[in-house]
């Protein structure tokens, strides 16, 4: 997996990645690169460490070891939490985390790219193309009749949306989405789907999910990620992946055991 | 008309009476220093007397010293009795109907009869008093110097020796050398070659000053400190170059032992307050720690316990009179006495858990079991109970402190290598040990603890398995309340009781908690030993207590720099 | 920018016609004799009260950080301005000396150098602000930078005022020990003991109180409003939406310590007197009781809180002192496990308790979906 010279740098590359919580190795040299441009699809079973890497990422947890290297020359593990953010890698929490008692509107605000500083907090002004810019993403995600309703009295899949709104906002080069169709129904699940392959293209995003048919829908053969005890076990198109030994024997061990 | 054989019997029988009473009293070995001393007077004045009053050295005993002095004093009187023995007297009261006084042998208070039986009386000046004369005196002082050194605790003699050594007289030494001869006790000899060194620093024999010095220097001893500097000063000016060093020299090892006291010192006042704040602390501990409730009528609880410790204390003696909301009630007590003084304590303890715990249980049901997942409005909640627990201590016991008396041996001391350990400090530590323990052994061994410990660690999981995670709570909470109480009924022993006691403890409780790491009983014993240490050391390094306790809070707040978790950190994955 | 919510839509007039009685009326009627000159005197002890609460509530209400140092913030401001007040005594002291008579009491012959600028009314001022300030921009620089939070933020704040209280308390620290700072004499040259004095700085305060609600509803109504709000709720959230959320703490910190002080600094001439007792967290928290029970998060709740509850302060304290903390405690509590919102809050109370029972007949189903890594779909 070096690197070639005359490609475009990797957009995120971790290597040798290893954090273990109370001697439970939750990630265990780890090695993940990502292109501009792709809709990556991580999947894995329970506690294959998935989450822990996004929280690696976004500056939640430190790893014990190993690189994370943004665009080609930023030590993403010397940067915190919003340093992170700032250099437009958003995350959509795998429960849905909006500010409840802030309105739809106030909730992409909040989100909108622009100075994060306490000066520009108190005077800056929202201009016109923000304007129209946020009533854009208000209909990209279906929200436009709720845009004064508290965020905290929608309605899950709503506040899964909104919270993509949210990255969108942002303007995110790196959209990291987390599990975004957990407790949706059958059709809001598509139309998630839908709205992540529209953005595809104009934003990197890496997809966490456990849904296959979900996964099926928005990979199209892009590579998707299975990821096994902190460890990669093997990437390719979900076909290829869903056919590969070792990730029916993880899967299907699994099954057994629980049945 | 009584038949004089009849007052002779009852006479005889009231001797015996008085003999048996004596024979209780008295010491078989007291009875004889009088007798051996009524034998010496009767001897008469002369060498052969002089010679009987030193061979008293042999068998030194305090009370000699009392027996010579009155000898002295010339309050013994020679008596010739008709058949010539000589009896030494001391004159008693005056018989009824004579102008004459009663005698009594000095050897045994019996009286002097004549041969009907009849008290023998005597004019004022009719006898002689026991003489004394120079050469006897000096025997005399001889002797006392040595008998007063000898008394049978070892502690008085201790206290003695020492005592002797004041002034560093040389004509102290031969007592102390006599009885350095006789002694057994490992710890009355140290003492005195302790005293003889001290003395010896001024003998006109230089080899035996330097080997004094030398001595104390090695024993650390603390009185020596002082005479040595100045010695070593003197000998500077009279150019006694090998004193000087030598005196130099004890001076340097009494100091690093000083050092090491201090050191000892400190540490052991700062494992006692430490334990007073773990005492205080680990009630909160369960509350804050495990549950997540910031009670802040915690000082409070500790309160409730000390009053119920009050109470126990009036009702096992005389009683008490309340007057709560302007209505008198009078709770009549047992009069148990002195017995029950001492006793009463026993039962306060359980007494204060039980019903600080009660307490808990009630405020938990009213209250808290309502702000679960609301800290900070469980902060604000328990504040305003506070405020009312204490208002109400305030109408039923008054505003004043109230006095709980303490065990008399809580005031002694213990000392071990100059180094003087409290009983009262003991007693906190003693306690606190005691409180840890307990609490471990609940929270570990007990199924409440595996309860406390499963709802604990995941309250919806603890939920699921069955676990009535509702009454967990109330025990938890009750317990926590319950083990502020003890600390109460602790605190009254060592501090005042009044309407604010709880308040004198809570921030510092706070701290010791928040320090340690919440949700970890180890992290507030190691906290509260560390605060307890950083607080008498800076206050014994600064020598004031209220820039140290500031210091303290300062440190702390930077110490949550370094580990905002506490000592402890107790980890989770959930967000926020 | 945003509709806006319905509980303010009552607060606006609210604030107007408090901020017309309390500027303009409460004086007029003073100066026509309708008012006592002790009544006013003592509004204006309320109305400091009151600009401290909102300060709280700025902290409490709208950023979530419970703060028991307040109460240390208000009385160091008061400290400032008595420093300048005590000099300003002069020789009419008991001991007729240029020094304040603690420090001639002990054995003091010459002013303490740190003294000497508060002879300046504006250095005085400026103090006001400065010191307490730089408390709170240090003692708070620490606790966030070290994202110390909830409960631990509060226990952290009252130690601090426990600690600070302690040493105020100690002669050697030349403040005036225990009895502190007392027997006011002029202000700017004007007699404290007029009431013509007292009424001005009785206008004073309610000028700014109404200035600081003024400043605090823009504060709220602009973006760091919303960040603010948004801490409160989610902090973690807001960290990972690219805000810096410490220094947005401390920066409305050191600002609600200037409040505080200010408050402070305005009740020192007006009371007469300033000591160590005023510095406790018990102080604090009783000012924590106004917010709650005013209603917090709102602008008029922490007024409402400090005048009203005061007001019955000093009516119960004499018609029924035994009872006084029974009742102040007890509706506390009350308080804070049913009116999360006090008084102020009780009509939106009552609202969203329709609404909520409306609503859960309607979608009675549609709860929180439990969250659960599900198992994978293999189709």
């Amino acid at each position: 997996m070096k690197q070639d010279p005359f490609q475009k740098p990797y957009l995120l590359a971790a290597e040798g990645l290893n954090k273990s919580f109370d001697g439970f190795k939750a990630i265990n040299d780890l090695n993940f690169y990502l292109d501009e441009g792709e809709l990556r699809t991580v999947i894995g079973p329970n506690g294959a460490g998935k989450t822990t890497f996004l929280d690696i990422i976004t500056g939640r947890t430190q790893p014990d070891t190993g690189t994370l290297v943004w665009d080609a020359d930023h030590d993403l593990l010397k940067l915190n939490e919003y340093e992170i953010y700032r250099h437009g890698i958003g995350r959509k929490f795998q429960t849905p985390t909006v500010y409840g008692d802030h309105t739809v509107m106030e909730n992409l605000i909040l989100s909108m790219a622009g100075p994060r500083s306490i000066w520009h907090s108190l005077f800056g002004k929202i201009l016109d193309p923000q304007k129209e810019r946020l009533a854009e993403i208000l209909e990209t995600i279906k929200l436009s009749t709720h845009a004064y309703r508290k965020a905290g009295e929608l309605a899950h899949g709503q506040k899964q949306w909104l919270e993509i709104g949210m990255l969108l906002a942002q303007e995110a080069r790196l959209l990291l989405v987390d599990e975004p169709a957990a407790g949706m129904t059958d059709e809001e699940t598509y139309r998630t789907g839908e709205l992540l392959l529209s953005l595809a293209g104009k934003h990197t995003i890496v997809v966490i999910e456990h849904d296959m048919e979900f996964v099926r829908q928005i990979s199209q053969g892009r590579k998707v990620t299975v990821l096994h005890h902190g460890h990669v076990l093997c990437e390719g198109p979900v076909d290829k992946v869903q056919s590969d030994e070792r990730v029916l024997e993880v899967y299907l061990g699994r099954k057994s055991k629980a049945a | 008309m009584v038949s004089p054989t009849i007052t002779r019997n009852i006479l005889w029988v009231s001797c015996v009476i008085a003999l048996l009473f004596c024979a209780n009293k008295i010491s078989a070995q007291e009875e004889s220093v009088k007798k051996k001393i009524a034998a010496i007077i009767a001897l008469g004045e002369g060498d052969e007397q002089t010679e009987a009053v030193l061979a008293l050295k042999k068998t030194p005993s305090p009370e000699i010293v009392g027996w010579l002095e009155k000898w002295k004093q010339g309050v013994i009187y020679i008596y010739e009795a008709p058949d010539g023995t000589i009896i030494p007297v001391i004159m008693g009261d005056k018989i009824e109907g004579t102008r004459k006084t009663a005698i009594s042998r000095f050897s045994d208070d019996s009286p002097v009869l004549d041969e009907s039986g009849e008290q023998v009386g005597v004019g004022k000046y009719d006898l002689d008093m026991a003489d004394t004369n120079s050469k006897l005196r000096r025997a005399m002082s001889e002797v006392e110097s040595l008998a007063s050194l000898a008394d049978p605790d070892p502690e008085e003699r201790i206290k003695a020796i020492v005592k002797s050594a004041i002034g560093q007289r040389q004509d102290k030494l031969p007592a102390l050398l006599e009885l350095q001869k006789i002694e057994t006790e490992s710890k009355v000899k140290r003492a005195l070659e302790e005293s003889i060194a001290l003395i010896n620093l001024r003998s006109d024999d230089a080899d035996k000053r330097l080997a004094a010095a030398e001595l104390l220097g090695k024993r650390g001893s603390l009185a020596a400190f002082d005479i040595l500097k100045t010695i070593a000063k003197e000998s500077k000016e009279s150019g006694d170059k090998k004193m000087e060093e030598a005196a130099l020299l004890g001076v340097k090892r009494i100091e690093a032992h000083i050092s090491r006291i201090n050191a000892v010192g400190t540490l052991f006042r700062g494992v006692s307050s430490g334990s007073v704040l773990l005492v205080v602390a680990i009630g909160l501990a369960i509350t804050f720690g495990l549950m997540g409730i910031i009670n802040m009528a915690h000082g409070e609880f500790i309160a409730v316990g000390a009053y119920t410790a009050y109470m126990v204390q009036n009702i096992f003696g005389t009683g008490i009179k309340l007057s709560p909301f302007g209505q008198s009630i009078t709770i009549p007590g047992f009069g148990f006495g002195e017995f029950g003084m001492s006793l009463y304590f026993a039962v306060a303890i359980p007494l204060s858990f039980i019903v600080a715990a009660l307490v808990g249980l009630l405020l938990e049901r009213s209250v808290i079991q309502f702000l679960y997942r609301r800290p900070l409005e469980s902060l604000l909640a328990t504040w305003g109970v506070s405020l009312v627990m204490q208002q109400l201590f305030r109408l039923i016991f008054g505003p004043n402190n109230v006095q709980v008396s303490s065990p008399v041996w809580l005031s002694g001391n213990w000392t071990v290598n100059d180094v003087v350990f409290g009983w009262n400090r003991l007693f906190v530590i003693g306690f606190a040990i005691l409180i840890i323990v307990a609490t471990w052994l609940v929270l570990n061994k007990t199924s409440l603890g595996l309860l406390i410990r499963s709802v604990m660690q995941n309250r919806n999981m603890a939920a699921c398995m069955g676990v009535r995670t509702e009454r967990v709570n109330m025990m938890t909470f009750a317990f926590g309340c319950g083990l502020a109480g003890l600390a109460g009924a602790f605190l009254s022993q060592i501090s005042n009781v009044g309407p604010s006691l709880g308040q004198n403890y809570i921030v510092d409780a706070f701290m010791t908690v928040v320090v340690g790491g919440v949700g970890n009983i180890l992290g507030t014993v190691v906290s509260a030993l560390g605060i307890g240490m950083a607080d008498q050391g800076l206050q014994q390094y600064l020598g004031n207590p209220v820039i140290g306790k500031i210091l303290v809070l300062a440190l702390i707040i930077l110490f949550l720099q370094w580990r905002p978790q506490g000592l402890f950190v107790t980890r989770s994955r959930s967000l926020d | 920018m945003t509709k806006a919510p319905a509980a303010s839509k009552i607060q606006m007039p609210l604030l107007i016609v408090m901020a017309v009685f309390l500027v303009i009326v409460m004086p007029l009627l003073n100066v026509t004799g309708h008012i006592e000159d002790f009544t006013l005197n003592v509004w204006g002890k309320y109305l400091c009260y009151a600009i401290m609460a909102v300060s709280i509530d700025l902290l409490w209400g709208y950023t979530g950080l419970l703060c028991l140092g307040q109460a240390l913030f208000f009385t160091l401001g008061g400290y400032m301005m008595g420093m300048h007040l005590m000099l300003m005594i002069g020789k009419l002291g008991s001991y007729n000396s240029d020094l304040p008579d603690f420090l001639v009491f002990l054995g003091h012959k010459k002013l303490p150098a740190f003294w000497e600028p508060f002879y300046s009314f504006p250095f005085a001022a400026l103090m006001v602000f400065l010191v307490p300030g730089l408390l709170a921009l240090i003692f708070g620089f620490l606790a966030f930078r070290s994202r110390i939070k909830g409960v631990y933020f509060s226990i952290l704040t009252q130690a601090l005022t426990y600690a600070a209280a302690l040493l105020f308390f100690r002669n050697e620290l030349l403040m005036g020990g225990n009895n502190g700072f007392t027997d006011f004499r002029t202000l700017l040259g004007a007699n404290l003991r007029e009431p013509s004095t007292q009424r001005v700085l009785y206008i004073v305060t309610a000028v700014l109180l109404v200035a600081v609600i003024a400043g605090c509803k823009w504060l709220t109504a602009s973006r760091f409003g919303l960040i603010q709000r948004a801490i409160r709720d989610s902090e973690n959230r807001v960290l990972f939406s690219g805000y810096a959320t410490a220094n947005f703490k401390l920066f409305i910190f050191v600002i609600c310590a200037m409040i505080a002080a200010m408050a402070g600094a305005l009740y020192v001439p007006q009371v007469g007197i300033i000591n160590p007792g005023e510095m406790t967290t018990e102080r604090s928290l009783e000012a924590v009781v106004w917010v709650a029970l005013g209603g917090r998060g709102t602008l008029v709740g922490p007024v409402v809180g400090a005048v009203g509850v005061n007001a019955l302060k000093s009516w119960a304290t004499r018609a029924y002192p035994d009872m006084w903390l029974l009742i102040l405690g007890g509706a506390f509590v009350l308080v804070v496990m049913f009116m999360p919102k006090g008084i102020v809050g009780i009509p939106g109370q009552i609202r969203d308790w329709m609404a909520k029972s409306k609503n859960r007949r309607e979608n009675k189903k549609e709860s929180d979906v439990p969250e659960s890594e599900g198992e994978i779909n293999e189709s």
